[in-house]
Formats: structure tokens, sequence, C-alpha cells
């Protein structure tokens, strides 16, 4: 039974000529997981929006959408509690203050009468295994528990359509793949229809029904996961996609597959095709060149910190040694301290214990901000908060002009770095009016006013679709090119693999192994990259895709 | 979680209304020893060892202070003891002087209980119950305001670490504070957007909205609050009736005790300790529970 | 925050004690003033101190008053008689000495600290201003008539008859004495 229909549908915002959503057709099925994908400003967030009556942005609307909701037949609206909508922030969409009100608070609005309620309510906390912080206030969770909080207080309104919008962008990968778990099994058991729209394709490629992938306000593909993989290979999207995809896409001409032989979505299936097809090349290896040992600009040694005397350590013994000229990646898991770890050597807090050099002089001997002029550069979690004007142009003068006084030439110094990092087209914007990408880069341009020679980046790759995360990349390397030395806190293996000269495992308060990435992911079995995990019985120290297919094609 | 705040909100407003009014506005040394005595032992119920330490050292110095105080100002009294600059510092005003002591202490005493007990879901429940709206704004605003301290405190690292406003220098920290301020406040316009989107989502503004809460009068909600409002009626009674009546100056007068004033001491007394026998009750049922395991 | 309460108030009361001073005397001490003997030639004065008004006003009376130990059954709490005046001494400074000698309760505001720049009488004998309702307080006159000048401020002349007066109504309701001794 068909549920939704959307026909013909085109959407201008108020002021752009360009449409936001150029003649999209689509059909969704009762119970279907829908994905929607596509670079950043591909209008899914738009499309998604439309679906969802109340949240309609204001705008030229041509077209229909229809619901059939109740198998009636189709109509032209659908109440605010039958399409139910799951937001990227985890925290912005949080009403209350207590957790037990968010749930009921979609019931409170439907006018339902208190013991009503209480069952409902009850019987969701139950499901999504939220009673143990029932009573808790929903500032004190963490950002797993507050996105699983928005779900639920959805849920609990009894949707036909579940929507959710990026809702795993602002989550660290185990978090995140639980979220995606949770929503598969409410489609799966409840027979929910879910269209969900995400950067992270690894994991719900191989879960969707049926893929529609944007580009530019059209829809340009809209079918079955495993097809869009052959019908994508050339657009820029294909970058996202799972790496079992690209593997199989990058070797299937050196094989000789049966007609209509499936592509592999999951790293199992993956894992059956490389086994089958290039066992015989078994044991090669990529070759890695070890960098030579270079001088140490960053020295952290034995580091203790904790936030209150009457908390636990947060670091305990901790040190690091960063290269000049290397890029240096500490990975790990949710809440391990990796930030403060960051903070502590970007000297925005103080160890109780240990100290940090750089190069070769402590941090508490830099005096006066020279530590932060043409040394280091921090770039925290949330790019946003870099800037503090209502234009981008505003807060790179104020900037420059607070570093280095009234007397350089401000403008040529912007513009020589906006076009180094071709964000010159962003200067008039607002900040907050600039996709995850392009604020990053603007950011990152904030940093490099200061004229830095180390930079600290606290999970660039947040938010980022794969388009923007091979821009960060070559932007990185392009700065490291210039003799710039980085340091990356991050959860996202596939980044860290891509990029980082060196990777260290931060655990329980300090770095418990660090090697370069080859060595460093090959030798784990489950933090590790899924090409490799699909490669490793063939190829023993292959992590990218790039490195497997090389591999495979004999051209390593 | 003690016994005491898991009662229904609108007992706990009636207790905390109970002890404190009479404890207020009843000037007798049996009134205000008594509710000394209550939140004494309410405070040593419901908090740790830990935290009792640090109020005594601060109770005890400022019960000491104030009763220090009076004497000094106040010289009234028919019983000089010494004179100070002319004036007379009397027996009476030192009296007077502890047992205004007595009755401040206890009073803050009280008010830090109910601070534990009376969670900001309570009072959103009691204020809900007269004006629905401003519950939900009530709530609303106990989430934003963390958000936007956590988010000032993000922005504002990251401008410590850019460096850009030397932080020796005062003018400098200000005026990074301003700028800060202000994108926190043009951050937040962005996030009440988001939240009101959020509220439309899940359909904020159709008509008919209800109010739910996860509170329930139970029988014993019910029956403490009885016992309370009779409580506090004989004791007013008293009051009303003068026969609680005690002064301190010029001499100090006997303790009242009148029949009704000794039924009103009993009745205070009785609400000074209910928070205690709800306490231990709970404790004393569960002993007993596990004895028979 | 708790400790800084308990620093602020310290403080505080330690810079009163510093601005009253400490001059610290045993009652005996005090009490040990004599007012000088009356001879041929020293300026004199009559002094009463006098609160009748309060025995038709007995219902609006501080209950902890209604004893005959505080409030003399005719009223006067200092019968007139006559009293040294010195040079220079005004109505505050003989009333001081006055009940001083006559071991009378006495609490006053400093010129200092009153509004009135001048020193404020708060209460006599334990009788207080609002002791007797809302217009009750203490008050003075000279020979009969309200001088309108703070009580340490008016000085004055030989053979003056002073009285202090409590009054239940804002000063309206005084009635001269009936049996006065009229000044010589």
């Amino acid at each position: 039974m068909e549920i939704l229909q959307i026909k013909d549908l085109s959407f201008t915002y108020p002021n752009t000529d360009s449409p936001a959503a150029d003649g999209i057709n689509m059909t969704v099925n009762q119970g279907e997981f829908i994905l929607v994908c596509g670079a950043s400003g591909c209008g899914k967030t738009t499309l998604l929006r439309l679906i969802k009556k109340e949240l309609s942005p204001a705008g030229n609307l041509k077209g229909e959408i229809l619901y059939n909701l109740d198998a009636k037949g189709f109509k032209e609206t659908a109440s605010a509690f039958d399409v139910g909508f799951v937001f990227q922030n985890p925290d912005s969409q949080i009403v209350t203050d207590s957790v037990w009100h968010e749930l009921a608070f979609g019931l409170e609005n439907m006018g339902i009468p208190s013991d009503t309620v209480r069952r409902r309510v009850g019987e969701m906390a139950s499901y999504f295994g939220i009673n143990e912080w029932y009573h808790s206030k929903t500032d004190s969770l963490s950002g797993g528990q507050k996105q699983i909080l928005n779900l639920a207080s959805v849920m609990v309104m009894d949707p036909k359509i579940l929507i959710l919008d990026e809702p795993t962008s602002q989550l660290d990968p185990i978090t995140a793949s639980e979220f995606i778990k949770t929503v598969y099994s409410l489609n799966r058991e409840f027979g929910i229809t879910v269209i969900i729209a995400e950067h992270r394709l690894e994991e719900l490629f191989p879960l969707a029904d049926r893929v529609a992938v944007m580009d530019g306000g059209n829809l340009i593909f809209y079918g079955s996961p495993e097809k869009a993989c052959g019908a994508l290979k050339d657009n820029p999207i294909f970058e996202g996609f799972p790496s079992a995809v690209k593997i199989f896409e990058g070797t299937k001409d050196l094989t000789e597959l049966p007609e209509g032989y499936q592509c592999p979505l999951t790293v199992r299936d993956c894992k059956k095709y490389l086994n089958a097809n290039f066992s015989h090349l078994s044991g090669k290896e990529v070759k890695v060149i070890s960098p030579e040992p270079a001088n140490p600009v960053i020295e952290a040694e034995n580091l203790y910190f904790r936030y209150d005397k009457n908390l636990p350590d947060i670091l305990r013994s901790m040190s690091i040694s960063v290269c000049e000229n290397e890029i240096m990646g500490i990975l790990g898991g949710n809440g391990a301290g990796k930030t403060t770890a960051l903070n502590v050597i970007a000297g925005a807090e103080m160890p109780y214990r240990g100290h940090v050099k750089i190069y070769g002089k402590k941090i508490k001997d830099f005096k006066n901000n020279s530590l932060y002029r043409n040394m280091l550069a921090y770039l925290p979690q949330d790019p946003q908060c870099i800037f503090v004007k209502n234009k981008v142009s505003e807060d790179f003068e104020a900037a420059l002009a607070a570093l280095n006084g009234k007397n350089q030439n401000i403008g040529s110094e912007i513009e020589r770095i906006s076009e180094e990092l071709g964000i010159s087209h962003l200067q008039n914007m607002h900040p907050y009016d600039l996709s995850g990408g392009e604020l990053q880069k603007c950011a990152v341009a904030k940093l490099m006013l200061t004229d830095p020679k180390i930079m600290l980046l606290d999970e660039p790759t947040k938010g980022l679709d794969a388009v923007s995360k091979n821009k960060l990349i070559s932007l990185l390397r392009k700065l490291r090119s210039k003799g710039m030395t980085f340091l990356i806190v991050t959860h996202d293996i596939e980044f860290a693999a891509g990029i980082c000269d060196r990777c260290a495992m931060f655990f329980d308060g300090g770095i418990i192994s660090q090697s370069a990435p080859n060595e460093f992911f090959s030798s784990n079995r489950f933090y590790t990259t899924s090409s490799h995990r699909a490669c490793r019985d063939i190829f023993p120290n292959a992590i990218l895709t790039d490195e497997v297919i090389g591999l495979c094609r004999g051209n390593v | 979680m003690s016994a005491y705040s898991k009662l229904h909100p609108l007992t706990c407003l009636v207790g905390y209304l109970c002890i404190l009014i009479p404890a207020m506005f009843i000037k007798n040394p049996v009134i205000q020893l008594t509710s000394l005595l209550g939140s004494v032992l309410f405070l040593s119920v419901i908090c740790d060892r830990k935290t009792i330490g640090s109020d005594l050292g601060f109770y005890i110095p400022l019960f000491v202070l104030m009763a220090v105080t009076n004497p000094l100002f106040s010289h009234n009294g028919a019983t000089p003891l010494f004179f100070m600059n002319g004036n007379p510092v009397t027996l009476e005003a030192v009296i007077y002087g502890i047992f205004m002591s007595v009755m401040i202490t206890s009073v803050l005493l009280w008010c830090k209980c109910y601070g534990i007990i009376i969670n900001s879901d309570k009072i959103v429940y009691l204020f809900g119950k007269s004006l629905p709206k401003l519950s939900l704004l009530l709530s609303a605003a106990l989430k934003f305001i963390p958000e936007l301290k956590r988010r000032f405190r993000l922005t504002s690292s990251a401008q410590k670490t850019l460096g850009q406003y030397s932080t020796e220098s005062y003018t400098d920290r200000i005026k990074r504070m301003c700028g800060v301020f202000s994108s926190v406040i043009g951050w937040s316009l962005e996030n009440a957007v988001e939240k009101n989107n959020s509220m439309k989502a899940r359909g904020y503004g159709m008509p008919g909205r209800s109010n739910y809460s996860i509170f329930k009068m139970t029988a014993a909600d019910k029956t403490i609050s009885v016992l309370y409002i009779a409580c506090l009626s004989l004791t007013l009674a008293g009051a009303f009736t003068g026969k609680l009546y005690f002064s301190y100056y010029p001499t100090v007068s006997g303790i009242p005790d009148s029949p009704l004033a000794l039924a009103s001491y009993f009745s205070y007394f009785v609400c000074a300790m209910i928070p205690i026998i709800v306490e231990s009750e709970e404790a004393i049922r569960w002993k007993y529970y596990r004895s028979k395991i | 925050m708790k400790k800084d309460i308990l620093i602020i108030f310290s403080i505080v009361l330690v810079v009163a004690l510093l601005i009253m001073g400490t001059d610290f005397q045993s009652v005996e001490e005090y009490y040990q003033s004599h007012p000088d003997a009356i001879t041929p030639d020293s300026k004199t004065v009559y002094f009463s101190i006098r609160c009748d008004t309060i025995l038709q006003n007995t219902d609006k009376l501080d209950p902890a008053l209604q004893s005959s130990e505080y409030i003399p059954e005719d009223g006067m709490i200092l019968a007139p008689s006559r009293y040294v005046l010195r040079d220079g001494d005004t109505v505050f400074d003989l009333l001081l000495r006055i009940t001083g000698y006559h071991k009378i309760q006495l609490e006053y505001q400093g010129a200092d600290v009153s509004a009135f720049g001048s020193v404020f009488v708060e209460g006599i004998n334990y009788l207080y201003e609002f002791s007797c309702g809302s217009g009750s307080g203490w008050t003075y006159l000279v020979n009969g008539e309200n001088p309108q000048t703070g009580c340490s401020k008016y000085e004055p002349k030989d053979g003056d008859l002073i009285e202090w007066f409590y009054t239940c109504n804002y000063g309206e309701d005084y009635t001269p004495l009936q049996n006065q001794t009229q000044p010589k």
C-alpha cells in the first residue's frame, strides 16, 4: 500500500532563483525504509520539511504531496501526530527540562488525559530503555541519550511516518550505530514507514529498502541500494558510499562475475567477494614508508588533570609527542577525555601535574597570548564558537586587527587566505547560514589568519558529508605541505586512516598505543576501517579502499 | 531519594508553609526551639555527613554572630550586665538575640531542607496547577538556562584559545565577554527557532492541550496534608488567642503553660516531626521487610 | 558563597564596634554619677518624666509592660524636682545625668546615627516608642510648650520647667499637671 505520494514537487525559497527542489516524483510504500542521501545543500532537508507540513518552509511551492495514512485514499493533509520528525541537533529540539515531561509533551498537545499519558509514556520509556533515567534532567543526558529521547518522544504519539533529518550527525560512531539500529527495529518490528536523510551510508545502505539520491534539487536516483551503486558510480556522492561498494566497483572489471551478481553492501558480503575472486593475491602488502623521526614540536609529559578536586582524574599520566610537519590523530571512545586532552595541550586548561612544551617552551612561559600568535591554533568541536560577529568577513577583520594592530594590510591578507581555502564567496554570509563544510573551512581560515605553526582540531569531520570530508583532507594536506603540524582528535576511523601520519589510541586517561595508520589499524580487529575488516584475510595491512583496489590491480 | 521527597508536591508545599508560618511569626521560645530541633533532625536525615559538616561550619558561626549582634544594638531590658559606651548591654537583649538566631537559623535550615525536597519538577507542577502555560514556560526555561551557560563557556574558551584579546588587560577581557555575549544571544535566537520547530512538529498549539504530571495524590499524601493543616490550625489558634504570648523586654516573661498553649506546642511539635517520622517510617519498614527475607 | 556571607557579616560587626568605640563600664561604675548639690547661686530647672497618658490607653499598651513596676499608678516615672543646670547643658544632657542618678533605664540613638541630626530618645524606663499604639513615643516640653528642636540642641534657661512626656497620640494629648510646681 502506498502511504505517501509526491507529484511534480518543485519548491523555490524566496529571493533565490534556483529551486531547492525541482520536479520531484516519488512514492513511498507503507513500511518502507527510505534513505535520502546527497551532498550538503542538495535539497534533502527541504524535501523532508515539505513532507512534514508543520515545518514547511515559506516559498513558492508547486506540485502535490498526498498522504494515505488510514488506507482510505489519498488526502492533502496529515495531522501533526501522523508524521513524526526527528531533527539533527539532539539538544535544540528538546523542549522541557525533565525526561518524563519531554516524553509527555506531544501527548499533552494531543489533549490526552493524564491516565492514558501515564500508560503510553511508561510503555515508550520501557521500550527505549529510558526507565533508568526517566526522572533525570534532560540537560544531564549524553548526546546519544538525548537523541533516543527525541525519537521516543516522537514515537509516543504513534506516527505513521517517521522522518529523520541527519539524526546521527552529532553523535559518535558507536552511539550513532546504536541509534540507527533502534530506528531499524522500529521499522521492522512495528512496520513504521521511515524516511531518513544521512551522510553515514556505511551502515544505512544495507538497511534501506530504497535509496533516494538528490543532487541540486533533483531526484537523480530512486531505487534499491544495489542498483544505486552501479548507477551513481561517477557522481561525487559515490565517495560516501560504503567501502564494500567502492571496492566492488573499483575491481569488478578484473573478475568474471555471473550475470546479475548483486553489489555487496556489507563487510560480510565484500569479504566473501574478495575471498572468492582475489585469494591468489593473498599476502600482498601495502608499502609503508615510515616517516623519518623529526624534531618534536608538541611534547606532553605525565599530564594529570581533573575538573574538580572531588572528581576523578580525566588525564592520568598522559604523554604524547608530535613531530614537526606531521598529522597526528588521537582516537578513542566517547567521553574518554580526548577533548580534555586537547584543551590541556591548547593551554585552555591547566594540568595539576606535568607540563606541555610547544617548540621546547613550556606553555606557561608563553606570556601575553604569544602562544596563540604565530604559534598554535585550536579548532573546537563546534566551529560556530569561533565566530562572534554577524559576518564572516567582520570576524576575520576583528581577528587580524586584534593580532597585528591596525597598521597591517588587513584586506590583502584576508583575501590571500580566503582564496587559498576557496571561501571568497562566503565573506558576506552570516556564520549561522553556512553549511557544515563551509563553516569548517571558514573556521580554519580564521585560525590561519593567526599564522599558526601548529593546529589542533577536535572532531573536524562531525556532521560533514563525504565530499566535504575529502575537501577537508586535501586542505589539511595542502597546509601540511607548507610546514604546518596537526594534532587531530577524532572518532572517525576512516578519516584518521586517510589522513594521519601517526595514530594514537586514547584510553583510560592516557595514550596506550601509537603507530603509523597501516600498522595501527591492521593490528586492531574491531577498532579499524571497514575496508580492512573486509580484506584482512588477503591483504594484511591495507586499510583504505584505494589501497585495497590498488593491491587488487597490482599497482601498489 | 528521601521518603519525604516522594510525597505529592502539594503536600510538600503544605508542610513547608505549616512549618514556616509559626516559626517566623510566633515569638515564643518553645515554638522556635521546636522548629530548630525539627530542622536539624530533618537535615541530618536527608543530607550526608559531609554536607552536614560543612553546614555546621556555616550555621554555628552565623548563629553566634547574630546572637552577639542584638545586644550591641538593642539596649532595652531590666537587667544590665555592663555598660558599653554609656549604653547598657542587658541580659534580656542577649536572650532575645539568642532566640532570634534560633528562629533565623531554623528558618534557613528549613528552607535548605525544602530546597532539596522541592525540586524543579515539583515547582513546575505547583505553578502549572494554576497556570498550565506558565508551567511549560518554566520547564522550557529550566532546560534553556544550562544550555545557554554551556554555550557561553564553549564560545568563551574558543575565543580564549584564538588569543584575540589579551587576557592580562581588563578592558580587553570585558570586550571579549561582550563579543561572546552577543554571539551567544544570536545563537540562542537560532536555538529558539529550532525549539519552536520541534514544538510545532509535535503538535504544539493545537486546541485542547492537556497537562500531564507524574505526581499522584495518594491516601498517604492526603492524610499527611490533613494532619499538617489540623496541627497548623491548633497552633495558630493558640497564637491568635494570645495564649502563646511571650515577651523578652523589659524582663523575660514566663513561658505560657495554659492548656491551649500546651496543645499548640504539641501540635507544632507534630508539624516539625512529620518529615522525620515519614523518613524513619520508611527506614523501619525497610528493615522489617529485610528481616523477614 | 556561604563563607562570603560570614566574612561580610563579621566585618560589618567589627567595623560597627570600631566606629562606636569600646568603652566598657560595669553597672556600678555607670550609676556612680551624682547631680551637683544645689547651692543658692546655682541655676536650676524643674525636671520630670511622665507617662500618665498611658493610663487612658491601657488597651493599646504592650502586655509585657502592663504592670505597676513599669507604669507607675500615677503615671509619674520621675516626679518634678529641682536639678542644677550646668553651663551649656542641653535637655538631653540633663536627661542622661538625671536618669543615670535615679537608675532609670534609657535608650537613645546618638546624634550621628539619628535621622534628625539630634539625639533621638527611643525608650525611657522600658517604655519605647510604639509601646502604646502607633502614635506613641517620647517627646519633651519646656514650660508646657514643644520647642520644636532636638533635645541635644536645646539649652534650657535657669528656672525652666522641663517635662519628658510620653504621648500616645503624636504629642496632641498633652495636659499640664494640676498641682504643678510653678517656676520661681
